[in-house]
C-alpha cells in the first residue's frame, strides 16, 4: 500500500477506512478444469469482513472446489484469489505482469490466516483434542506450549466442549468432532473461516450442536464462507446467499430475496425439488 | 525320548545357531527398514524419473528370488575384489531385498490415509514436512505395523538360505549335527523349534498391533 | 574383471536351452502346488474354522508351517524320510514340502476372504429367505473367490520363488542349473542374468493371469 501522507493520525484513518471498505476474501476470475470438465467457469466473488456468505447449489455445481481454490487445496489456471489485500496461491509479478505460482512456505503462510472445516475425517486420530488444537500454533506459529493450551481450552470452551480435552476424537461424536474442528481452526486465529458441507456427514441429531456453533461465530463478527444443504440455517446465517451450478455463480442476494423470490429459474428450479422434500 | 538323544547333546550348537541367526536377522531389518521407509516417501512425492527407478527396483526384487540374488552375491563378491566380509555380504542382500517388500508396505499405509488428513493439516499452515513429521507418518505407520511384523518374521526365516551359500547359522548349523549324528528328524524338528519360537513370538506381537489398529489406537 | 567373459554368444546359445530345460521343472513343480494347495488350503481353513480338537490341530498346522522356514521344511522331508529307508526323490520332496508350506499360507488367504465378505450380505440373503446352501453358494462364494484372487496371484508367485530353494537337494530347476553351470564356466554374469530373466518373466506371467482372471470374474458377477 502506498504511503499518501505522513500525518499518523491521518494514515491512520486512511488505513481503517480501507480496512472495511477492503473485501476480506476477493475472488475474480477464477477458472478450473478437472482433466477435460471446467468445473470452475469464471467465477468472481467478494466478501466483506465480518460478511457471512452461504453457497448453495446442486452437487457438482463446484461449490466445494471454489472453496478448495480459495486456499490452495486444488490448483486452477486462471483468476487471482486476495485474503485481506493479500495474494494467496498465485500473485501477478510485478516486471512481467504473468501469473506466478508462491512458493510452499508462502503459500503456507498465506493459508495460517484462511481456517477451513471439512465435511468428514477432520481430526487428526492420533492425537487427543487438546493435542489437535494446539499442534499448529505451536508447530507452525511458535506459540509457548502452555500459552497455546490457555487459548485452547477457552476455544473448547466456546464450543462447549471444555470436559473432552483428554479425549480420542474415535470417542467422541460426529457433530462433537465437528465442533474440535471448529476450535482447531479457531486457534490460528484466522481472518476468515471455510466450512465444506460440515454437516453433510452427520447423523440428523447432531447437526444442531454444530450449526449452533458456527452461529455464534457469525455473532462475534466472523467473516465466513459456507458450503451447505441446510435451507433452513442458510436462511438464519447468511448475510448473503449465492447460488452456484455448473461452475458459474448463477444469482446471488439477500436469503429473504433469494430463496422467496428467486429471479433466475435455475433457483427456483433447485428450490423447488428442496421444497418438495424438506418443506422449508 | 531316548531317541532325543541327538538333539540334546547338540541343543546348545544350535541355540548358538540361533543366536547368529537374530544377530543376522536384526543387522538386516534395520538398513532395510530405513531404506524402504525412504523408498516408500519417494514413491509418493518423487518426480518421474525418480519413481520408474523405483518400480524397476521394485519388479526385480519382486521377481527374482532371494536365493538367486543371495548366490550371484556370493559368487560376484570375489571378481570385483571388494573386501566384504560374507556375513555382511548377505545382510546387505537381505536388506535390499526386504526393502522393496517393506517400502510397499508403508507406501499401502500412507496412501490408505483419507485425504482430509493431508487438507487439514495444510489448510492449518502446515508445511510438508510438519504434515509428514506429525500427522501422516504416525498414522501411516501404526498402520503399516502389522504387515511390517509379518515382513520381519519372513526376513528370520528367509536368514536360513544364507546356508545355502555357505554362511554359518542355525539352519548351517543343524545341517552340520545331522552329517555327525545321522538323525535328520530329531535335529531338524529342533531347529524347526527354535525358529517356531522366534517366529511365533514376533507374529503373536504382529497380531497385537494389528487389534490395536482395528480398535482405533 | 577376472573370470567372466560376458556375452559370449556360443555359450548363450548353450546356456538357454538348459535354463528352460530347469524352468520346465519349476514351472511343473509351482504349478502343482499351486493346484494341490487350492485344494488343500480349502480343506485346512474350513477344518480351521470348526471348533473342536479338529480346529486346534488346523490351526497348529498353519501357525507351524507359517512360522519356520520352507528350508527346514524341506531338509526335514528330504533327509527325515531317506532315514527312514521310505526315500523320496528331490522333486518329490520338494513337492510335498512346498505344498505343506503353502498349504498354511492358502488356507489364511481363503479365511481372510471370507472374513472380508461383509455380514450384511448374509443378513440380506438370510432375510430373503435364503437357506444356508442357496446363500453360501450364490451369494458368498462369487464374492470370497473375487476377494481370493489377487493374494493368491502373489501367493502363486512367491510360490514360483520357492521353488529355487530345491536345488538344495539337488533338484535340476533354474536355482540348480545355474549354480552347477557357474562353477563350470568363466561366464558368471550371463548365467545369472538368464535365470533372473527366466523369474522375471515366469512370475510376471503368473501376475498377468492373476489380472486377467481377476477381470473375468468381475464380469461374471
Amino acid at each position: 500500500m502506498e504511503d499518501t501522507s505522513n500525518d499518523a493520525s491521518s494514515l491512520a484513518i486512511e488505513v481503517s477506512r480501507d480496512r472495511q471498505q477492503r473485501p476480506m476474501l476477493e475472488i475474480t476470475g477464477l477458472r478450473k478444469r478437472f482433466g477435460a470438465v471446467e468445473v470452475l467457469r469464471d467465477v468472481s466473488l467478494a466478501v466483506r469482513p465480518g460478511e457471512v456468505v452461504v453457497v448453495i447449489g446442486p452437487s457438482g455445481s463446484g461449490k466445494t472446489t471454489l472453496l478448495r481454490c480459495t486456499n490452495l487445496l486444488e490448483e486452477y489456471e486462471h483468476g487471482t484469489i486476495m485474503i485481506d489485500g493479500e495474494p494467496i496461491g498465485y500473485r501477478i509479478d510485478g516486471r512481467s505482469g504473468r501469473r506466478v505460482r508462491m512458493s510452499e512456505r508462502e503459500i503456507a503462510r498465506a493459508r495460517e490466516q484462511i481456517g477451513m472445516v471439512f465435511q468428514s475425517f477432520n481430526l487428526f486420530p492420533h492425537m487427543n483434542v487438546l493435542e489437535n488444537i494446539v499442534a499448529a500454533p505451536v508447530r507452525v506459529k511458535r506459540v509457548e506450549r502452555r500459552q497455546a493450551e490457555v487459548r485452547a481450552r477457552e476455544l473448547l470452551a466456546m464450543v462447549g466442549l471444555s470436559d473432552k480435552a483428554a479425549e480420542h476424537p474415535i470417542r467422541l461424536s460426529g457433530g462433537q468432532q465437528q465442533r474440535v474442528a471448529i476450535a482447531r481452526a479457531l486457534a490460528m486465529d484466522p481472518k476468515i473461516m471455510l466450512f465444506d458441507e460440515v454437516t453433510s456427514a452427520l447423523d440428523p441429531e447432531l447437526v444442531g450442536e454444530v450449526l449452533a456453533a458456527m452461529q455464534q461465530l457469525a455473532s462475534d463478527g466472523m467473516t465466513m464462507v459456507v458450503v451447505t444443504h441446510e435451507m433452513s440455517f442458510a436462511r438464519d446465517i447468511a448475510d448473503r446467499i449465492v447460488f452456484m451450478d455448473d461452475g458459474v455463480i448463477v444469482e446471488e442476494g439477500k436469503p429473504d430475496q433469494l430463496l422467496f423470490a428467486p429471479q433466475t429459474e435455475r433457483v427456483r428450479a433447485f428450490l423447488k425439488r428442496y421444497n418438495d422434500r424438506y418443506r422449508i | 525320548m531316548k531317541e532325543f538323544g541327538p538333539l540334546i547333546h547338540s541343543f546348545w550348537y544350535l541355540l548358538r545357531g540361533a543366536g547368529m541367526t537374530v544377530l543376522m536377522a536384526t543387522s538386516a531389518v534395520v538398513p532395510a527398514t530405513i531404506l524402504g521407509v525412504t523408498l516408500s516417501l519417494l514413491q509418493v512425492f518423487g518426480g518421474r524419473l525418480l519413481r520408474s527407478a523405483i518400480l524397476g527396483y521394485l519388479f526385480l526384487m519382486r521377481g527374482v528370488p532371494l536365493l538367486v540374488l543371495l548366490t550371484f552375491v556370493y559368487y560376484l563378491m570375489p571378481l570385483t575384489g571388494i573386501d566384504l566380509p560374507p556375513f555382511w555380504g548377505v545382510v546387505l542382500v537381505i536388506s535390499l531385498y526386504y526393502a522393496a517388500f517393506i517400502s510397499e508396505v508403508f507406501r499401502a499405509g500412507i496412501l490408505s490415509l483419507p485425504q482430509a488428513q493431508w487438507d487439514a493439516a495444510r489448510s492449518l499452515g502446515m508445511t510438508r514436512g510438519l504434515l509428514l513429521q506429525i500427522v501422516i507418518l504416525p498414522q501411516a505407520l501404526r498402520l503399516a505395523a502389522p504387515p511390517y511384523v509379518s515382513l520381519c518374521v519372513s526376513l528370520v526365516k528367509a536368514t536360513s538360505l544364507v546356508s545355502i551359500v555357505g554362511l554359518w547359522e542355525l539352519t548351517m548349523a543343524s545341517r552340520e549335527v545331522v552329517e555327525r549324528t545321522l538323525a535328520p528328524f530329531q535335529i531338524f524338528i529342533g531347529a524347526a523349534a527354535i525358529y517356531f519360537c522366534i517366529c511365533y513370538t514376533l507374529a503373536l506381537y504382529g497380531r497385537h498391533l494389528e487389534r490395536r489398529v482395528l480398535l482405533g489406537h | 574383471m577376472t573370470g567372466t567373459v560376458p556375452f559370449d554368444p556360443h555359450f548363450i546359445a548353450r546356456l538357454i536351452p538348459a535354463l528352460l530345460e530347469g524352468a520346465a521343472v519349476t514351472v511343473e513343480l509351482a504349478l502343482l502346488t499351486m493346484a494341490i494347495c487350492l485344494v488343500w488350503g480349502l480343506l485346512v481353513a474350513l477344518a480351521n474354522g470348526v471348533r473342536g480338537p479338529l480346529g486346534w490341530v488346523a490351526g497348529g498346522y498353519i501357525q507351524l508351517v507359517r512360522n519356520t522356514p520352507l528350508l527346514i521344511q524341506l531338509y526335514l522331508v528330504y533327509f527325515g524320510f531317506s532315514m527312514t529307508g521310505f526315500g523320496l526323490s528331490g522333486f518329490a520332496s520338494g513337492l510335498l514340502a512346498l505344498c505343506v508350506q503353502n498349504g498354511g499360507y492358502v488356507a489364511e488367504i481363503y479365511r481372510g476372504g471370507l472374513q472380508s465378505v461383509s455380514i450384511r450380505q448374509f443378513e440380506a440373503g438370510r432375510a430373503l429367505g435364503m437357506r444356508r446352501w442357496t446363500l453360501y453358494t450364490t451369494v458368498i462364494l462369487p464374492q470370497v473367490v473375487a476377494r481370493v484372487i489377487p493374494p493368491l496371484t502373489n501367493q502363486s508367485i512367491a510360490i514360483i520363488k520357492d521353488t529355487s530353494q530345491v536345488a538344495a537337494i539337488a533338484v535340476m530347476e533354474i536355482m540348480k542349473i545355474t549354480e552347477v553351470w557357474v562353477e563350470t564356466s568363466a561366464n558368471t554374469y550371463d548365467v545369472f542374468l538368464g535365470a533372473a530373466l527366466i523369474y522375471l518373466a515366469l512370475t510376471s506371467i503368473a501376475g498377468l493371469v492373476g489380472k486377467l482372471t481377476e477381470r473375468r470374474l468381475a464380469f461374471a458377477q
